[in-house]
């Protein structure tokens, strides 16, 4: 396994973009070193930074990881990446495949624009995560993202496919949501505010819009599918999606084939 | 008196050159603020490029509620002049646009161009307390708030909530109108209501006319988007850390930066008033200011009020466009324009480069 492990906290936001496994495994030790990272003038390079141990395998360790590096597994395509600490902004950003997992938290648009592959953050995730970045036209796109804590307000933002379970999220999930599903236990306010299309599943969830319409009670083939898919990732979420359910369809304000799915009573 | 260090009266020269030493020595330096010309807003742009250090403007949190809103979903915009020449009925959203007089200004006169001249113009307010002295229809918000609202209003108008609603009228007298205008300020309603209220706009333009009219903001904001955009292709929110410029709305905000820890420097331009930042005392700060007490920053730097000393270029936001504005009665023995101030900085700081190559061994061991 390949290890970077951080000698003391960066002085600077780090860029570990393109960072991969099988980016590394072609690499000498010193070239592997000469890396640039920095985001300064100061041009700070991987092994200014991180201790490395390489040793051509797909699977990438990052040790002692911090909010400040961002762009983790940016661009992953294969194997497997796992970072031990916290990370910064767009984790996974882009990714077609492979697994990242983080061990603590994640900064904002953890996600963003990652089309295949899957992401597991075991702590919270800040705002936006599988969000849009400014101007983007999609935020997560196709991969999995599965929060074990509380992610930020507009979870989802702008989400075009793909999955995202998370234990609770801020105000606006699934704001300008495209298509896609998110299974939550809780949400926020204004949930779905400019959804075209898309399900979101909240055991709870705070004020509705006033361009969510109740569609009445729905016992659906595809939530216990939807149940079975992801019951080895989260049995809560699964526990949840086989209860009766009660469907609002929205946002009116726009295509309004969303969907959020509560449970009844 | 026109320059301070530490609080200290001292000779321009001196303060421009401890201005110089202060911004040299920095890892990551911010140059923040902007509010000034947009001569001197350019130069803040080319001194950042030759220091690495990030630019936020002051008036980024208005800026980056509309442009969020223009990057996803494009914009129908019009300027006040045309909304004053052209527009029948004019919905003022929120509460600014009636604290800015634009409103009021509105109320004034009726359409004298276009589809609807001769027409009477009607104002309709939307969540806003409105002014007592100006006729106008005011239509509430409701609890959920305005942003709600104008996405109730965009289901009404397209035909997708139907049914008796308090809001039905509104939709009705927007969708009969020839030349809407929708006045919002984007600070008020966020980049998801801007967002909506842009789609509200095109959604109408289906059949009639209508535009969004942004109220401008008082920090010369839009100024900076312009000179930010001939300068780096790119929002004003940059970082020449990497030698180019990286747009990133997150991570260049000078509030977040400064609470994270991640700029040891700064440079706060405000040739026109503006709230200092918490962080000028606390951050090894210099400040150029056109109303200076010298107790502002480690090195404050007095500079000529554009428009008022010196004849500028400045937002105007009346048309809608940088225009110039000549200098008042007072323009005598006022200090040199920001923009000079700024060039002879940087002309100090290009002619003795940063020192970075021992400051990366440096950092070789440390980090």
């Amino acid at each position: 396994m390949t290890t970077l492990t951080l000698r003391a906290a960066p002085p600077e936001r780090l860029d570990l973009a393109g960072l991969t496994p099988a980016a590394l495994a072609g690499l000498s030790d010193g070239e592997a070193a000469r890396l640039a990272v920095g985001t300064s003038r100061h041009a700070l390079a991987l092994g200014d930074c991180f201790a490395i141990t390489l040793d051509g395998s797909d699977e990438l360790r990052i040790v002692g990881a911090t909010e400040r590096l961002d762009r983790i597994g940016a661009g992953l395509a294969a194997g497997r990446i796992v970072v031990e600490g916290d990370v910064g902004q767009r984790l996974g950003a882009g990714m077609t495949g492979g697994t990242i997992t983080v061990s603590g938290s994640a900064g904002p648009f953890a996600g963003t624009a990652a089309r295949g592959g899957t992401i597991r953050i075991a702590g919270d995730a800040a705002e936006s995560a599988g969000g849009a970045i400014h101007g983007a036209p999609a935020g997560l796109d196709g991969a999995t993202l599965l929060i074990g804590g509380r992610a930020g307000d507009r979870l989802g933002d702008r989400m075009r496919a793909g999955l995202i379970v998370v234990r609770e999220a801020g105000d606006h999930a699934a704001s300008r949501m495209i298509a896609g599903t998110i299974v939550a236990e809780a949400v926020g306010d204004h949930p779905g505010y400019g959804m075209r299309r898309g399900t979101l599943v909240a055991a709870r969830h705070g004020a509705l819009l006033p361009t969510f319409v109740e569609t009445g009670r729905q016992d659906l083939v595809v939530l216990r599918l939807l149940a079975k898919s992801i019951a080895t990732h989260a049995p809560w979420a699964a526990a949840l999606l086989r209860g009766p359910m009660r469907r609002y369809g929205g946002d009116l304000a726009t295509l309004g084939k969303g969907e959020l799915f509560t449970p009844v009573g | 008196m026109t320059a301070w260090i530490d609080g200290r009266a001292v000779e321009r020269d001196a303060a421009v050159a401890a201005a110089a030493e202060l911004l040299a020595g920095a890892r990551s330096p911010l140059v923040a603020g902007l509010v000034a010309e947009a001569a001197a807003v350019q130069v803040a742009y080319d001194l950042a490029r030759t220091l690495g250090a990030s630019v936020d403007p002051a008036a980024s949190a208005a800026i980056y509620a509309d442009l969020g809103a223009l990057a996803s979903a494009g914009a129908m915009a019009t300027t006040p002049a045309e909304t004053r020449g052209r527009a029948d009925l004019v919905l003022v959203v929120g509460r600014a646009p009636w604290a800015s007089g634009l409103a009021r200004d509105l109320s004034a006169d009726a359409p004298v161009r276009g589809r609807a001249a001769g027409r009477p113009r009607t104002l309709v307010a939307l969540g806003g307390t409105g002014d007592g002295a100006v006729q106008h229809v005011a239509y509430p918000a409701g609890e959920a708030g305005i942003p709600a609202a104008l996405g109730l209003l965009r289901g009404l108008v397209a035909g997708r909530v139907a049914g008796p609603h308090p809001l039905a009228d509104l939709a009705a007298r927007l969708r009969d109108a020839l030349y809407g205008v929708v006045v919002y300020d984007p600070a008020e309603i966020g980049a998801l209501g801007a967002e909506m209220l842009t789609g509200l706009v095109k959604d109408l333009n289906e059949t009639t006319r209508c535009f969004a009219l942004a109220l401008g903001d008082p920090y010369q904001g839009r100024t900076a988007v312009q000179v930010s955009a001939w300068s780096t292709g790119q929002g004003p929110r940059v970082g020449f850390g990497r030698g180019r410029p990286e747009h990133d709305p997150w991570r260049f905000d000078a509030a977040r930066q400064v609470a994270a820890g991640e700029v040891d420097a700064a440079l706060w331009l405000a040739a026109l008033p503006a709230p200092l930042p918490a962080w000028a005392g606390t951050l090894p700060t210099v400040a150029l200011l056109g109303a200076p007490t010298g107790a502002e920053a480690r090195v404050v730097i007095g500079v000529a009020v554009p428009g008022e000393t010196e004849g500028a270029a400045l937002w105007h936001p009346g048309r809608a466009v940088i225009a110039w504005q000549e200098a008042g009665a007072s323009a005598a023995g006022a200090p040199p324009s920001a923009a000079a101030t700024l060039a002879d900085l940087h002309a100090r700081l290009a002619a003795a480069p940063p020192r970075r190559s021992a400051a990366t061994s440096e950092l070789s061991a440390s980090c």
